[in-house]
């Protein structure tokens, strides 16, 4: 998150707007997006037959547009949107659409400072990544791009391409290797069968990906380079937070899962499934989601799994910044449950979204859904009000408040409390 | 044993025949006893060894009823030419074999599940032939067509090559067709924290994009809140897990629960399709490790029950005439739907014809399992193979046959123009879009 620093951490309370007042004054309104230091909210409504816009605040841009659709603030505070106009799409920024418009663009992702904005464009049939409003340079004709990536400091953009055309039923054409990954514009020199879990290193010198090799072969190769081991199936490579030739990677043998890292198991333990693995913040403790048997899911810290265990599922799980503590959503008889260190903090709910850690660990927030309203749980037990509408909370970064945004009786809050109030 | 007369009519699939000349016998045998020793557990060798070769599997078979009681179409018949065979010979077969087991078991099954309800232990069929696809993908050896759409899900994640743009600009396209009826009608795309995330399978957007115009209509008459992925992820349909491509069908499945996930929502409704709701709510959790999917998976004949049960959506003018209706396999005989199903067609049509037999015991409309996926030049033996459903069609007397299954429409389709039955085929949600109430409030303005 972009400046954390700078937002404001001293207003208890700011009411930024009145939403259910925007009900009343256009056509209709679309679920509310919010800027990452929560001043701004932000909606596109519908104003007449054909005629989109977006409301910020209350304050409308100044342009409307035929179509509108994927409202999202970068990490710096700008507003982007997906605009038509003219029958041609674009990307508008704080309600100014670029100049150059495409057959087709969608899915915008940001660096971590906001400052780079990418999406995927289609011109003329070619696909291509549109970096802060120009479009690479590829000296191959994309046939697709199917996801892409970004480095935190925005300096490296890579996409799972269809670098080679294929023509109907042609399956030998498609097992010679039709995809790759292309690199600042830059395709890697081989094609392969597929390409799938693409990730860039925190430096942005390093890109890894699945491929597949045959059939039922699946490997790892970074930088278009293969690693020589090859598996019966693979999930997405996880690059250590500081070392760019560290690599871990689910990989499956002889019918079970296992960690490896660099193309070597690592734990000796196989397991029925594996996922997410995680690192710590330090980078020097692992934890990873696993099924030690079918339909019993917990979480390995470092190859040990918790003793307890849940039947539905375990998502991805996360760190405390001192790396000591995992925590992790759960799902068991129907029920979302927040599991830390193996036990489970408060009770279940409808839904629970991405844990948070204060600095010292201690706490755990997060937002929580309970019978279609919203609030914040602290360490698994809700605390305060019920919301219509809520943001996950974010912790400032000396660790003391919460930024907790909301929305109440149709009006919008940004609320900064104190960690030990809540 | 003794060998099966097989009479057919020769069948020209390239990629069988590149494979048959491709394979040595080391690969084969390779491969076999892997799947076998790896893959399979005590539940083959239980069927295998139970078996008693009664024949009373065949009975079960539209392919045997079809074909003049044709013994080389006996359920029975079709484990005893393959994998009873791989597992005697402990995989020391040719190729010319493993392609005969390819045209048996994608081509000559339907994975219908009928022949078990008429096996006396219960005898799984097949299972035992989905264990010979694998054995068949392993080895490369899956018939043309089949294989490219299971590497269409592959290098796209849905089943019909249909790249990431096209997906979006149909569903904001078919928004405006669903606003056409209903103009504050909306198709919110990747809406997080909604309470339904809807799926559709590949041939939606790419041949029947009405459907999801149809939908967008549906969705706001009855005021749920929804949402569709913009994303990979939004195809729920799985010809991965019929050719035995298993990985693949793990990668697509993971991808749309986890699409599901993603999106938080409450449920996944998926459309009318059979093969896919087997995928999304059994094979692909499985083999994931999950007891059952980690968002709940609801098919379309429920959620349409739901929907006319508590009167969400209500009836208005019901379809006229006599209308009949195919009970998809997986998702009727197994998955328990059909009293629902038989519930939806009266509430809709003024004169509901009902098949016989029908529910958990309908006949297989020939083109489930893959095997309509199998492709033209297999066509032929397939619409021949159900001569039993279009006599059954015919003894209904209906003008249109609904069928809430994808590959049940096609090759439904397929029938009733090879036995000039003169039919109509429909979704429900076809009828459902005609006879259903749309509120004054709702409806277009008068200019
Ligand atoms: S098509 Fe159905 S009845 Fe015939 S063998 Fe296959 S599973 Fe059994
Ligand atoms: S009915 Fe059962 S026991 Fe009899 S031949 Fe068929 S599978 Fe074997
Ligand atoms: S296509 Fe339809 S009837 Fe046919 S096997 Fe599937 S579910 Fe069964």
């Amino acid at each position: 998150m972009s400046n954390i620093e700078s937002w404001d951490w001293e207003s208890k309370e700011k009411m930024l707007a009145d939403t259910a007042e925007w009900k009343d004054r256009f056509e209709d309104v679309w679920e509310p997006y919010i800027s990452s230091d929560g001043e701004k909210i932000a909606s596109i409504i519908k104003i007449g037959e054909g005629e989109f816009n977006i409301c910020v605040n209350g304050n409308t841009w100044e342009e409307p547009f035929e179509k509108m659709w994927y409202s999202r603030f970068s990490p710096d505070g700008r507003l982007t949107a997906l605009i038509s106009k003219d029958a041609e799409w674009t990307m508008a920024v704080d309600g100014v659409a670029l100049e150059e418009t495409y057959e087709y663009i969608w899915d915008t992702k940001f660096s971590a400072d906001g400052k780079t904005i990418v999406a995927i464009v289609k011109q003329d049939g070619v696909y291509g990544m549109l970096v802060n409003g120009k479009v690479w340079e590829c000296p191959v004709k994309l046939e697709s791009i199917a996801s892409h990536a970004i480095s935190p400091d925005g300096n490296t953009v890579a996409a799972i391409a269809q670098t080679v055309p294929l023509g109907q039923a042609d399956l030998d054409g498609f097992l010679k290797g039709t995809w790759s990954v292309v690199v600042n514009g830059k395709p890697w020199n081989d094609n392969f069968v597929g390409i799938y879990g693409l990730a860039i290193s925190n430096d942005g010198k390093k890109v890894a990906a699945e491929y597949r090799a045959a059939i039922c072969e699946y490997g790892i190769v970074v930088n278009g380079n293969p690693w020589i081991e090859k598996f019966g199936c693979t999930w997405e490579p996880v690059f250590h937070p500081d070392k760019s030739d560290e690599i871990i990677v689910p990989v499956r043998q002889a019918g079970q899962w296992f960690l490896a890292k660099n193309g070597r198991i690592v734990w000796d333990k196989g397991f029925f499934s594996l996922l997410y693995q995680t690192y710590s913040p330090d980078g020097n403790n692992i934890a990873v989601a696993v099924a030690p048997q079918f339909g019993k899911w917990t979480v390995a810290v470092n190859g040990q799994p918790w003793s307890v265990t849940f039947g539905e599922c375990v998502q991805k799980p996360c760190f405390s910044p001192d790396g000591r503590k995992v925590a992790v959503i759960a799902k068991d008889s129907g029920k979302w449950l927040l599991v830390v260190d193996g036990a489970v903090l408060g009770e279940g709910y409808d839904n629970i979204w991405q844990p948070v850690f204060s600095p010292d660990g201690d706490k755990v927030i997060c937002k929580v859904e309970k019978n279609g309203k919203y609030a914040v749980a602290v360490n698994g037990e809700i605390r305060g009000k019920n919301y219509e509408a809520l943001w996950n909370p974010v912790i400032s970064p000396d660790g003391t408040r919460a930024m907790i945004c909301g929305v109440e009786s149709g009006r919008y809050y940004r609320k900064v409390v104190s960690l030990s109030n809540i | 044993m003794k060998p099966t007369i097989v009479k057919r009519e020769p069948v020209v699939d390239e990629a069988l025949d590149q494979c048959e000349a491709r394979l040595t016998e080391e690969q084969i045998e390779k491969v076999v006893n892997e799947v076998i020793d790896k893959e399979t557990g005590g539940r083959l060798w239980t069927y295998v060894n139970t078996c008693i070769h009664c024949g009373l599997c065949a009975e079960a078979c539209h392919w045997f009823l079809s074909n003049d009681r044709d013994v080389s179409y006996a359920p029975v018949t079709k484990v005893k030419d393959t994998i009873w065979v791989l597992l005697e010979k402990k995989g020391k077969v040719d190729g010319a074999f493993i392609k005969r087991c390819s045209e048996i078991a994608h081509t000559e099954c339907n994975l219908c599940r009928r022949c078990g309800m008429y096996c006396p232990f219960g005898i799984d069929i097949a299972y035992m032939l989905l264990v010979v696809r694998r054995i068949c993908a392993k080895l490369g050896m899956v018939p043309l067509y089949l294989q490219d759409t299971v590497h269409s899900h592959a290098a796209t994640m849905n089943q019909m090559w249909v790249k990431p743009d096209e997906w979006i600009d149909t569903l904001q396209w078919q928004e405006e067709e669903g606003q056409g009826f209903v103009p504050s009608a909306r198709l919110p795309l990747e809406k997080e924290g909604a309470d339904i995330m809807y799926s559709v399978i590949g041939p939606e957007p790419k041949f029947l994009a009405q459907l999801l115009g149809n939908i967008t209509v549906i969705m706001k008459v009855a005021g749920l809140d929804w949402t569709m992925p913009a994303t990979a992820g939004w195809d729920n349909s799985n010809m991965a897990m019929y050719s035995g491509d298993f990985e693949i069908m793990a990668r697509v499945e993971r991808l749309h629960h986890e699409t599901a996930q993603r999106l938080k929502v409450k449920r996944i409704v998926m459309g009318e399709c059979g093969h896919a709701f087997r995928g999304a709510e059994y094979d692909g959790p499985t083999w994931m490790g999950w007891m059952k999917p980690p968002i709940p998976i609801v098919h379309a004949i429920s959620f349409y029950y739901d929907l006319i049960k508590s009167g969400k959506i209500k009836i208005a003018k019901k379809a006229k005439g006599p209308i009949t209706v195919q009970d998809p396999c997986n998702v009727v005989r197994n998955g328990g739907l059909g009293d629902k199903l038989r519930y939806i067609m009266n509430a809709v049509c003024e004169d509901f014809v009902d098949v016989t037999p029908n529910n958990r015991y309908n006949y297989c409309c020939n083109a489930g399992g893959g095997v309509i996926n199998v492709g033209p030049p297999w066509k032929k033996k397939r619409v021949q193979g159900n001569r039993i459903k279009a006599e059954q069609f015919k003894r209904t007397g209906a003008h249109t046959i609904v069928t809430p299954c994808h590959n049940c429409h096609s090759g439904i389709e397929d029938i009733v123009d090879f036995y000039k039955l003169g039919m109509h085929v429909k979704f429900f949600s076809d009828i459902l879009i005609e006879a259903m109430e749309i509120p004054e409030h709702l409806k277009p303005k008068e200019e």
